[in-house]
């Protein structure tokens, strides 16, 4: 097993957020262990990217909406028009489930990571 | 508007955060007191603050102002603002955390282990912070304007007397709980009027939308340029911007990071509904203030102009209230941010240092305030966005996520930044709104790829330049922290083995 840091539980609990990168520093300066560094660090982007371009397709896709259909400024639900309910509404719910999407899956990532550490 | 409505809201809010900053300098004496107790801040809190941070003059009064004027144009305005956010969380907010920076001149010298790059780096913060204030001192002069009719510049110098105070006073220890006050405040201030004034008129009858989508003023329609460009400065400007950051820090760790910008995307989407609203309503009712020219005042004018008598004063007071709350929350975290840097590069780091640097960073804004004049708030932050992005933005994201970015680079990415879309902003300034080209007036289009290229261009070239910590600091930014015990029964098990 590997080696055990005895404290006292107190300072543990002080330490623990300031020193979390210490006690794995040995496993990840090792080549292997950059190699798994390197590739957490490409899912993550991917992810990023994947979901930022996901937001600005949406976005895109109503500019292409306003451009091919003119008569949207005229649609109306309950009196008020359609792109402003659009624009001023019904965007936020989808930031709101990209930032959703993007945190359980970098979460999830990070967890991989561990585990492929932890069970070497 | 009745003046000392005005009066007393303003005086209401300046009490209530002076008195919640001596309460929490009270109870942290020290700054090590104050780390510790920064990370027990509970995300909810911690994310209304860095709400309350957030929501400027420009999103408080300017929003709304901008609807009035350009309708679904402006409505890219907050949308903009709040998938800032979004971009905020899936490049920077986990990884910044790590680092352990608590400024971005921290940060940048960190990653690049360069002195030079540092002190770059504070210059732009710096003039970032000095530039986002000013506007928020034009909002104060207005708001004081109409609801006393005192001059303008009484308004900008007491807010930043107030903030010199609190600061100066209470440093960075207890504006956590004035700034999380402080988001609240600003969305009933907003809400209550806005479903008054929408309960009320729907007694009255509610009249057709229908000229809601003709401008009042009759300005053209803004191009798909424009539109493009002012996209790419709001979701590329939020990530650098000075005071964000701090905020950061008051996280435990990367995961409650990312859980906590979460937390403040909701916050700004259910905000934004009002502005939105508030400027919905203006179009309908009160169109003729689009054309005297005093669009901002609109969401300070609209309860008396709707309601009248008692109920439109006290709702009139909310807002104003509200108001200030807006222009002292974002006044504050620029001041003690842009204090924190000017202290430690030029002043030595002492506790005087601060207090002379806190002065400094809300005195030389104040004196801009006076020289320049008043444009759409909204417009005028969204420059400093601009700003952002094309030289905080392309720093940041390539040394995330870059190994290959060296000092060199970022110096050479930063001032091209600075100086072509500095160069822009000032240049269509001086040519006046009417007459300065879409491209000079909106440069974020242009200036973001040309500053992110030179950055890459020049890192390029200089490669022997990239610092050995590198690797180390990349697995630092990237790696989770190990869970703590209350997290994962795993850790648990470990502990006791």
């Amino acid at each position: 097993m590997t080696r055990v840091r005895v404290t006292a539980p107190q300072s543990a609990a002080r330490l623990a957020p300031t020193r979390p990168y210490h006690s794995r520093e040995a496993a990840e300066d090792s080549d292997v262990g950059q190699v798994f560094v390197r590739s957490l660090i490409r899912s993550q982007l991917r992810l990023a990217v994947v979901v930022a371009s996901g937001f600005l397709l949406v976005l895109a896709a109503y500019g292409l909406m306003v451009a091919l259909v003119p008569d949207l400024a005229q649609m109306r639900i309950l009196g008020i028009p359609v792109n402003w309910i659009i624009l001023g509404v019904a965007l936020y719910p989808v930031i709101g489930l990209s930032a959703w999407l993007y945190n359980r899956s970098a979460a999830r990532n990070e967890a991989r990571y561990r585990d492929l550490v932890e069970e070497k | 508007m009745n003046p000392a409505v005005g009066l007393a809201a303003f005086l209401g809010v300046a009490l209530a955060t002076a008195a919640i900053g001596f309460y929490g300098l009270r109870i942290s004496r020290t700054t090590g007191d104050f780390y510790v107790a920064s990370r027990t801040v509970r995300p909810w809190w911690n994310a209304s603050a860095i709400g309350g941070e957030y929501l400027s003059a420009a999103s408080f009064l300017g929003v709304a102002g901008l609807i009035l004027l350009t309708g679904t144009d402006a409505l890219w305005f907050p949308v903009g603002y709040t998938a800032g956010y979004l971009m905020l969380l899936l490049f920077v907010a986990a990884p910044l955390r790590r680092s352990g920076a608590y400024t971005i001149p921290d940060f940048t010298e960190a990653r690049l282990q360069s002195k030079a790059v540092r002190r770059v780096t504070s210059l732009v913060v710096v003039a970032v912070g000095w530039l986002y204030i000013v506007p928020q001192l034009h909002g104060a002069g207005l708001t004081i304007r109409i609801s006393t009719g005192l001059p303008s510049w009484v308004g900008s110098i007491a807010v930043i007397v107030v903030v010199c105070l609190t600061v100066v006073a209470g440093g960075m220890r207890s504006i956590t709980f004035v700034q999380a006050f402080q988001y609240w405040l600003k969305l009933t201030a907003l809400a209550v009027p806005v479903v008054f004034l929408l309960m009320h008129q729907a007694d009255a009858g509610m009249p057709a939308l229908a000229d809601a989508s003709s401008n009042p003023t009759g300005l053209p329609a803004a191009g798909l340029y424009q539109t493009v460009s002012l996209l790419v400065a709001l979701l590329f400007g939020t990530l650098g911007l000075p005071h964000v950051l701090v905020r950061f820090y008051t996280n435990p760790d990367g995961q409650s990071a990312r859980r906590t910008t979460l937390i403040v995307l909701g916050l700004l989407s259910v905000f934004y509904l009002f502005p939105t609203a508030s400027g919905l309503l203006g179009r309908v009712f009160a169109p003729e203030l689009a054309r005297n020219g005093q669009p901002d005042a609109l969401v300070l004018l609209l309860p008396g102009k709707l309601l009248g008598g008692v109920p439109g004063d006290l709702l009139s007071a909310l807002v104003v209230a509200g108001a200030f709350a807006a222009f002292l929350s974002t006044t504050s975290g620029l001041v003690v941010s842009l204090a924190g840097v000017i202290s430690q590069d030029l002043l030595g780091g002492s506790v005087r240092g601060f207090r002379v640097a806190a002065l400094l960073a809300a005195v030389v804004p104040l004196s801009f305030s006076f020289t320049t004049d008043s444009t759409a708030l909204a417009g005028s932050v969204g420059l400093v966005f601009a700003f952002t992005a094309s030289t905080i933005c392309p720093v940041l994201l390539l040394g995330i996520w870059w190994r290959g970015l060296s000092d060199t680079g970022a110096i050479a990415g930063m001032l091209t930044g600075a100086v072509l879309c500095g160069g822009a902003l000032v240049a269509s300034t001086f040519m006046g709104s009417s007459v300065a080209p879409g491209w000079l007036a909106q440069p974020a289009a242009w200036t973001v790829p040309a500053a992110f290229g030179v950055m890459i261009l020049v890192s390029r070239a200089t490669k022997h330049r990239i610092p050995g910590t590198v690797t180390r600091l990349m697995t630092r930014l990237h790696v989770p922290e190990r869970p703590l015990a209350s997290e994962r029964p795993l850790a648990t098990k470990r502990q006791l083995r």
